[in-house]
């Protein structure tokens, strides 16, 4: 049984196999892993393998496909094994990869600079100027030159030799570090026996270096550093966010940030914060709409211009994307012998470019064997097998090709080297290809001891996490004992004690409002929508005019009842727009939708979230996930389900959460939502209500969790001023409406630059709250009619009208707190020309 | 011949704009027969930042920020400018125009290379067989240089029509080529185009044209505007203007204020601001001659 799970590890056929060299005996250095697997058995693997892909699910571990059906944010796929190599070949490559880096970095400098290397003929003209990556206003800008490079990551593929080869460099904005740091977390959890005796080299000081070397870009100590991502919808965004995490670097996208004479701020909740480096996953050309795409909704006007007056640092430099191209490669060997005086140690894959006549006139007689992909990826051509060609096809691409040969580029295919991958309780083998990064310190460089392993989706095809293929990591096993510092528990040094809080990002501040206000809605909807399903279900004729109210309570914009007054609505009609609210994820205010809204703003700030948070939204969205077509008896208990993981939150926010900006804006969301729901609340009650409906009453209590201590007040005895006063008056009760307004008060005066002015209209409504006296209030029987309020419904008519002040007051007090400290991470700037 | 040139441009926006980042080409750049002798920005409301840089081209490029809440932007350019009239064209300029072509690809010198990047696509030029097709019936084999590029002016001024509403900044160089009619900045497009297409180097040249009133009646101040034209590489003699809008040589009557590989790199002024709305523009430029 336990032999099984090697054998099938192994695949004759003419690729390398990582962990063996004849299909039967492991290598020297997976000998230790593969007798550990066998111990362990199939089994147990199994079980820690779903206990991991759950940890990737809970902490929201994605990877955003494109076009994906399953939405934007799709678990990352990891494989429990990982790839190992031992430090002697381990070396090889890393010497082979940081004499790339010299070297691409050398090619950037001179590109950038005196350009000796296009008059020496040494560089072809021609692959600089096609070049829609060649930013011109940043020619002859003197950046500091660590920062062209800050990181390269090489792609490298082994070919059945056992020789490495390497397939491409990312050169401007290389991603996957993250992800190889979260494999890394995973695996070694998962497998801590086998880490611990392995005498894996750790990443740790890898990240520390990195964190070193962007500090030392600035000019001043304790530089603001940020990392730049296009937000969201970018499919490494979990990487961007959780790397700033892990480096303790501000996240923010493009409207974060603005210039102002010539200098780069971060737009706070406290006023402009000056930046120093700007770590950047957007592509270069969208930068800055000023001097590159002016169509670039993700960049910072004004940017190259700081970048020119030297007042900020951006890494990697703006233009760096100039030489991510295939097209490069044949010149590598020539141009390490020019600038390093060494020949070229680790070989790119054979590549032809077609802006050589003579590459185009061989690359156009070996088509079936080659690779076409384009020399510039800004061209957004995907690679055509030339083998696949035929007939039509095959004769446009040839005419395109000899149109404008410059935009090709022709590749040998490599017969990539497999390893053992964990599937369905066997070990199979997968065509894999190596991400691995080189960090220019300033000093010298450093390769992480590992990366990121890609696998193909089966042998032999395209290896490409955008196509849906999942990853590895790699343990470069070493003969010394290991550094094992960790960035996550500091050492023994002394460490100055901080209480500064984090810098709060206006749209930071924005998304945490909106957090809070979201999950209170949640709440109050599900609240609600439970307290009315008794009654559709019971489908008694008293019970429709609570429904009725109730239902008034949500201020639902797309309710499917009849409009008109008048026209009753029937509990059929009533049954199907329950059924909506609870289940409909296309109704804009649903439950569902609510909650997916919940998710999604969490998504955007998750870098500030803690683990357990984002895992309880990530509970929350999937919460209303219901079967088609249940009965509504079953939703009842999926709602309490659902309130359970949003009283969770509510603590959580309560108890763990540090009271910085951040907490503040998600209190004031909470407390201005719950005060618009409690408001809407006490209007139903204060229209005439006959005594055979007070039943409603019995479920506001309900909804408002407030049944308890009404009852230890007046019993069983069931009156609508009593209720009214325990949800309007009742200071000690944090779901009345005195709580909501004094508690807005209080938050919003330790807002940074609060206004005073701000508060008058708020403190004015709830002085008035407090003088209205309820003893005086004669209720009215609902015999009295709307029309004409009898004299003793005077009062009440009063009370009425304050809560539709407040009702005016609370959206527009809403807007003024947005405007004042979110609007202006929100506006965008346009662009104009003659 | 010497100018005084004034360029204003006027945004008039709807709602008052809080920030605004701007770039101006609006100051001439000096060489031989063109020489900048003074120039003034006057802008309102007065920017708080204002820096001046050269661009990859080695145009004078202006930024400017205004910080202030404004609904209306002024932008004006004085310059004086000293016009030689062109020296007599190199007897290079009569060798065949494929030898020229042929010699550039493989120059590494500054000289050469600082043409040969004008030979490929650019934001807004593209490279297309019937701008070649196009192109090869002025450009006959054995043709001298300079006379196949007259030729190519002439053909284009006969077969495309002036028509200031016909295009706008977005019309894309295949639309103007098919439906034969644009401005002056789709005119010298084409012609890049064309140029481009049979491997020469061409640019964009961003300037002035000195208008004549009718006879008897006196200049009209700020009828002027401001006018493109193309510039093609010849190898021995150097870069040769031709403005296909007039069907003419420049000589005295141009001012050159900047050149790129199309109108995208030397846009008079352009920027991004924040509020505005909708805006209306207007560009007024008077071109005087002081002295000849």
């Amino acid at each position: 049984m336990k032999g099984e799970l090697y054998q099938s590890a192994l695949r004759y056929g003419a690729a390398y196999e990582e962990s063996s060299s004849d299909g039967v005996t492991p290598r020297p250095h997976w000998s230790h892993l593969m007798e550990w697997l066998r111990t362990i058995g199939p089994e147990e693997l199994g079980q820690r393998w779903a206990r991991a892909e759950r940890r990737i699910r809970e902490n929201g571990i994605t990877y955003n496909i494109y076009g994906d059906p399953l939405g934007a944010n799709r678990p990352w796929r990891i494989d429990i094994v990982p790839l190992l190599i031992a430090q002697e070949e381990w070396q090889y490559i890393e010497a082979g990869v940081i004499q790339r880096a010299q070297l691409l970095s050398r090619l950037l400098e001179d590109l950038y600079g005196p350009q000796d290397l296009l008059t020496g003929g040494r560089f072809p003209a021609a692959l600089l100027y096609a070049n829609p990556a060649f930013l011109r206003p940043l020619a002859g800008v003197q950046v500091p030159a660590h920062t062209y490079l800050h990181m390269l990551a090489v792609d490298l593929a082994r070919s059945p030799d056992g020789q490495w080869w390497v397939l491409a460099d990312r050169t401007q904005a290389p991603s996957g570090s993250g992800y190889a740091l979260e494999n890394r977390i995973i695996v070694s959890d998962l497998l801590p026996e086998l880490f611990r005796t392995s005498n894996v080299m750790r990443l740790a000081s890898f990240f520390r270096a990195q964190r070193e070397a962007l500090s030392s870009m600035a000019d001043r100590e304790n530089p603001r550093i940020v990392l730049l991502t296009p937000g969201p919808h970018n499919e490494t965004y979990f990487e961007h966010s959780y790397l700033a995490k892990y480096l303790g670097f501000t996240l923010v996208e493009g409207r974060d940030l603005t210039v102002r004479d010539r200098r780069v701020f971060l737009k706070t909740v406290e006023g402009l914060e000056p930046v120093d480096v700007i770590l950047r996953r957007v592509d270069d050309s969208f930068c800055d709409p000023l001097e590159l795409r002016s169509e670039s909704l993700l960049g910072v006007s004004g940017l190259v211009d700081a970048i020119v007056a030297g007042n900020v640092k951006v890494a990697n430099a703006l233009g760096s994307g100039v030489i991510e191209s295939a097209a490069i490669m044949p010149f590598l060997p020539g141009l390490s012998q020019h600038l390093l005086g060494e020949p070229l140690k680790l070989p790119s894959v054979a590549t032809w470019w077609c802006g050589q006549p003579s590459a185009l006139a061989w690359v156009l007689d070996h088509l079936e064997s080659l690779v076409i992909k384009p020399a510039f990826p800004s061209l957004g051509m995907e690679p055509v097998f030339g083998s696949e060609l035929a007939g039509a096809d095959r004769e446009k691409l040839i005419q395109r090709m000899q149109a404008h040969p410059h935009e090709y580029v022709a590749q040998e295919q490599v017969a990539l080297s497999t390893a053992p991958v964990w599937e369905n309780g066997l070990l199979i083998s997968r065509s894999v290809v190596l991400r691995t990064y080189v960090l220019n310190t300033g000093k010298g460089w450093v390769v992480i001891p590992g990366g990121l392993v890609r696998v193909a989706e089966a042998t032999g095809s395209v290896v490409s996490m955008q196509r849906g293929g999942h990853s590895k990591d790699i343990w470069i096993l070493s003969n010394r004992p290991v550094d094992t510092f960790s960035m996550l528990r500091p050492r023994h040094e002394p460490l100055e004690l901080k209480r500064l809080s984090r810098i709060v990002p206006s749209s930071v501040a924005d998304n945490t409002f909106w957090l809070g206000r979201y999950v209170e809605r949640a709440e109050n909807i599900a609240r609600i929508l439970r307290s009315m399903i008794p009654g559709v279900r019971r489908a008694e004729e008293s019970e429709l005019v609570s429904l009725v109210r109730l239902h008034g309570c949500l201020a639902t914009r797309n309710s499917k009842l009849p409009r008109t007054k008048r026209k009753k609505p029937t509990f059929v009609v009533f049954e199907k727009e329950l059924l909506s609210m609870l289940a409909d994820p296309k109704r804009a205010d649903s439950l569902p939708s609510t909650l997916a809204e919940v998710a999604r703003i969490g998504g955007n700030v998750r870098e500030r979230l803690s683990a357990d948070m984002m895992l309880l939204i990530g509970k929350l969205r999937d919460a209303m996930q219901g079967e088609p077509n249940m009965p509504l008896l079953d939703y009842q208990a999926m709602l309490t389900a659902c309130l359970e993981l949003l009283s969770a939150f509510s603590g959580m926010e309560r108890e763990n959460i540090h009271r910085g900006s951040g907490w503040l804006f998600m209190s004031l969301g909470r407390r201005l939502e719950r005060a618009m729901y409690v408001t809407r609340e006490l209007r139903e009650i204060t229209r005439p209500l006959a005594t055979e409906d007070w039943s409603f009453l019995e479920r506001l209590l309900e909804v408002a969790d407030s049944s308890m201590s009404y009852r230890a007040r007046y019993y069983t005895t069931l009156q609508p001023l009593a209720v009214l006063d325990v949800l309007m008056s009742d200071a000690t009760n944090p779901r009345s409406l005195d709580f909501q307004l004094e508690h807005l008060v209080e938050l919003y005066e330790k807002l940074p630059r609060h206004a005073g002015d701000d508060l008058q209209a708020m403190h004015k409504m709830l002085a008035q709250l407090r003088t209205i006296d309820l003893q005086a209030i004669h209720y009215p029987s609902a015999l009295a009619g709307p029309g004409k309020p009898a004299s003793n419904a005077l009062a009440l008519h009063r009370l009425d009208q304050y809560l539709q002040e407040l009702e005016r007051l609370l959206p527009s007090w809403s807007n003024d707190l947005s405007s004042r400290y979110f609007s202006h991470a929100r506006t965008q700037p346009v662009a104009m020309g003659e | 011949m010497i100018y005084n040139i004034l360029h204003r441009t006027t945004y008039k926006y709807k709602y008052p704009v809080s920030v605004g980042d701007h770039v101006a080409c609006l100051k001439p750049r000096s060489f031989l027969a063109n020489q900048l002798l003074q120039n003034e920005m006057h802008i309102l409301p007065a920017p708080r930042t204002m820096t001046e840089r050269l661009d990859y081209f080695g145009n004078v490029l202006c930024f400017f920020t205004v910080q202030e809440l404004h609904k209306e932007l002024v932008v004006e350019a004085r310059s004086k400018v000293r016009i030689d009239k062109s020296p007599a064209q190199a007897s290079s300029a009569s060798v065949p125009w494929e030898l020229s072509m042929q010699r550039v690809a493989h120059d590494y010198s500054r000289e050469a290379l600082n043409a040969f990047q004008f030979q490929f696509e650019s934001p807004r030029i593209r490279i297309k067989p019937e701008f070649a097709e196009y192109a090869l019936q002025s450009f006959l084999p054995g043709r001298p240089m300079r006379e196949a590029l007259m030729d190519l002016t002439t053909r284009i001024y006969r077969d495309f029509r002036f028509d200031s509403r016909a295009t706008n900044v977005r019309t894309t160089i295949e639309e103007v080529f098919k439906k034969r009619h644009g401005v002056c900045q789709d005119f010298a497009h084409v012609q890049i185009a064309c140029l481009r297409s049979i491997n020469l180097a061409a640019r964009y040249v961003s300037g002035y044209l000195r208008t004549y009133p009718p006879p008897g009646k006196p200049r009209l101040v700020g009828a002027d505007a401001s006018h493109a034209w193309v510039s093609a590489y010849c190898r021995g003699a150097g870069w040769l203007d031709m403005d296909p809008t007039n069907n003419v040589a420049p000589s005295d009557g141009h001012v050159t204020l900047a050149w790129g590989r199309d109108y995208s790199d030397v846009s008079p002024l352009r920027g991004l601001i924040l509020g505005g709305g909708n805006h209306t523009l207007d560009v007024a430029v008077d071109m005087e001659p002081v002295e000849s």
